[in-house]
């Protein structure tokens, strides 16, 4: 669906040449909602600006579907994005518009005459639950409700890829959530393509199937959610996953346990959610005659599974850690011991 | 003292003035602005449009027509209105037939007011939020498109009151252009109020003047909030 080769992408200012996208290939498959993370500055701004055309790449192609954005004529290109839309941070809607009239714009602009166009304004009014609102202007909606007309006009179109520029970055948590949610059922409903960029880690973990790390211009890391969640291997997505988890909390109750605790070792136990239907653990107790002490746990709820840690202390020697780490694998149970 | 009292006494009998005379020149005055005011917004929103697109600095072929008007604007911006009118004589003589009356002040009224218009417009549009503009690049809109209907709309209540106080710089213009002859209040206020000393007659072609600022600005800024759905 969305194939980026080798993208490069430079600016030169007066002071410096930056290089915002530096030789970024991926490969977004139809009907995935792809995202990609990063702190600012990392060029996920300027990598989705080249999706549609608002940037030119230095070199390298991006292709969406048949056309290969970087190379059609201005006239082509501007037919393109009204299948390639776009929703932004800070909605970006035309406050001398009502609710109705907004989402009618883009219509507006393929040429599509009024009766239709009132028609599917309000077909999209009711798919983003906002029936009601069409006579009200931007600057009387709140923060969701807004977002939620930045989708619609987004969607008047019936694109086939929907880009969104931190899209849920200016809404509070609850909000994002719904937006979030709102998204995930348009993409199911609809069969777009989503490519999302973010700098939070929940919003990747609540709604995409794939995701891309972002640093200096260049991703250091691409995989499916779950696995980016349980084995980052880049020292960024680490800290993504930690921020997401709030390790912090864990790591300082551990340095306590450790002193409570000399003897014992402490062991991160990682699931997945379908996949620890069984209760291994207490079958490897009994097994291995252990005593366990529970110290801290979570579970994570991902795009499509859950996925949780358990730490645990308890006496045991290298051994019989070896062969409950073993017992565990065949379970898909990760084991880390923590020093 | 006695002096004093004399002159202000002059000034509020209103026994020089001829209400027909006023009346025409308050008509002059009113057809002056309206038509400069016109004018100057179309000159001057293209001028203002011309300015702020091709002021992008990632638009690098843009430059140079950035340069010429913003070059023009300045220009007829800096030169005093009295010596514009001067300087424009030949220039009216040719378009208008005339350098007289009111049909003789409105080439220098228009070239003088556009570039003060076209600056403002400028300023307006610079106040649209640049998301919006990009958000409709990223619908597929073309430059007209976007001009038509996103920098014109998005920028209404500056336009608005940018054009109110143009109109009213226009109506204290035709005042100066009266009195080199051109009709209109300051016309009367000077040829008769000021050469014949009727200070009543130059009270009253004040007072006009004043009604009329105050109906323009009123009428303005209840256009420029009607339109603000900010």
């Amino acid at each position: 669906m969305i194939d980026i080769l080798n993208v490069n992408k430079n600016y030169s200012t007066k002071s410096a040449d930056i290089t915002a996208v530096d030789d970024v290939s991926l490969h977004i498959e139809s009907g995935e909602i792809f995202g990609v993370i990063g702190y600012s500055g990392a060029g996920k701004s300027t990598l989705i600006r080249l999706l549609n055309g608002l940037e030119e790449p230095t070199s390298g192609d991006i292709t969406i579907g048949d056309d290969t954005i970087n190379r059609l004529s201005k006239k082509d290109l501007r037919q393109k994005r009204q299948k390639v839309s776009m929703i932004f941070q800070h909605f970006n809607l035309l406050w001398s518009r009502t609710v109705e009239e907004n989402i009618s714009f883009p219509l507006e602009i393929a040429g599509v005459p009024k009766k239709e166009r009132k028609q599917r304004a309000q077909e999209l009014i009711e798919l983003v639950g906002l029936k009601g609102r069409e006579k009200n202007y931007p600057s009387e909606l709140s923060g969701g409700q807004k977002q939620r007309v930045g989708i619609a006009r987004a969607l008047s179109n019936e694109p086939t890829v929907l880009l969104c520029d931190e899209a849920t970055s200016a809404l509070d948590p609850e909000t994002t959530d719904e937006v979030l949610e709102l998204l995930r059922e348009i993409r199911d409903e609809m069969n777009l393509t989503i490519v999302l960029i973010t700098h939070e880690m929940h919003v990747i973990r609540k709604i995409c199937d794939r995701a891309a790390v972002m640093q200096d211009g260049k991703v250091v890391e691409t995989g499916k959610v779950l696995q980016l969640f349980q084995n980052p291997s880049h020292s960024v997505t680490k800290r993504f996953v930690k921020d997401d988890i709030n390790d912090e909390e864990t790591t300082l109750a551990l340095d306590e346990v450790r002193e409570l605790f000399p003897d014992s070792k402490i062991l991160k136990i990682g699931f997945v959610g379908s996949k620890s239907k069984t209760p291994v653990v207490s079958r490897v107790i009994k097994q291995f005659d252990l005593n366990m002490n529970i110290l801290s746990g979570n579970i994570k709820q991902t795009n499509n599974e859950s996925y949780g840690h358990l730490y645990v202390a308890m006496e045991i020697d290298s051994e019989t850690l070896q062969k409950v780490i073993d017992a565990l694998a065949n379970d898909d149970i990760t084991v880390e011991v923590e020093k | 003292m006695n002096e004093f009292f004399q002159a202000f006494s002059d000034m509020f009998s209103f026994e020089n003035v001829k209400w027909d005379v006023v009346w025409e020149a308050t008509v002059d005055t009113i057809y002056m602005t309206a038509i400069a005011t016109f004018f100057t917004l179309i000159i001057g929103l293209v001028l203002g449009i011309i300015l702020f697109l091709s002021d992008k600095s990632d638009n690098t072929g843009s430059q140079p027509v950035y340069g010429v008007t913003a070059f023009l604007v300045n220009l007829f911006r800096a030169i005093p209105f009295i010596i514009l009118i001067i300087l424009l004589i030949p220039f009216t003589k040719a378009i208008m037939g005339t350098i007289m009356g009111v049909q003789g002040a409105l080439p220098a009224l228009i070239i003088g007011a556009s570039p003060f218009y076209a600056r403002l417009v400028e300023i307006g549009l610079k106040e649209i939020d640049k998301g919006v503009i990009e958000a409709a690049e990223s619908m597929g809109a073309n430059t007209w498109t976007i001009i038509w209907k996103v920098l014109i709309p998005e920028s209404m209540p500056a336009l608005i009151s940018g054009i109110t106080v143009t109109a009213i710089m226009l109506v204290g213009s035709t005042a100066i252009a009266g009195v080199i002859g051109a009709g209109g209040l300051g016309n009367l206020a000077y040829m008769v109020g000021f050469t014949r000393n009727q200070s009543d007659v130059t009270l009253v072609a004040t007072i006009v003047i004043l009604i009329i600022v105050f109906i323009i600005q009123f009428a303005g800024d209840f256009l420029a909030k009607a339109v603000d759905k900010r």
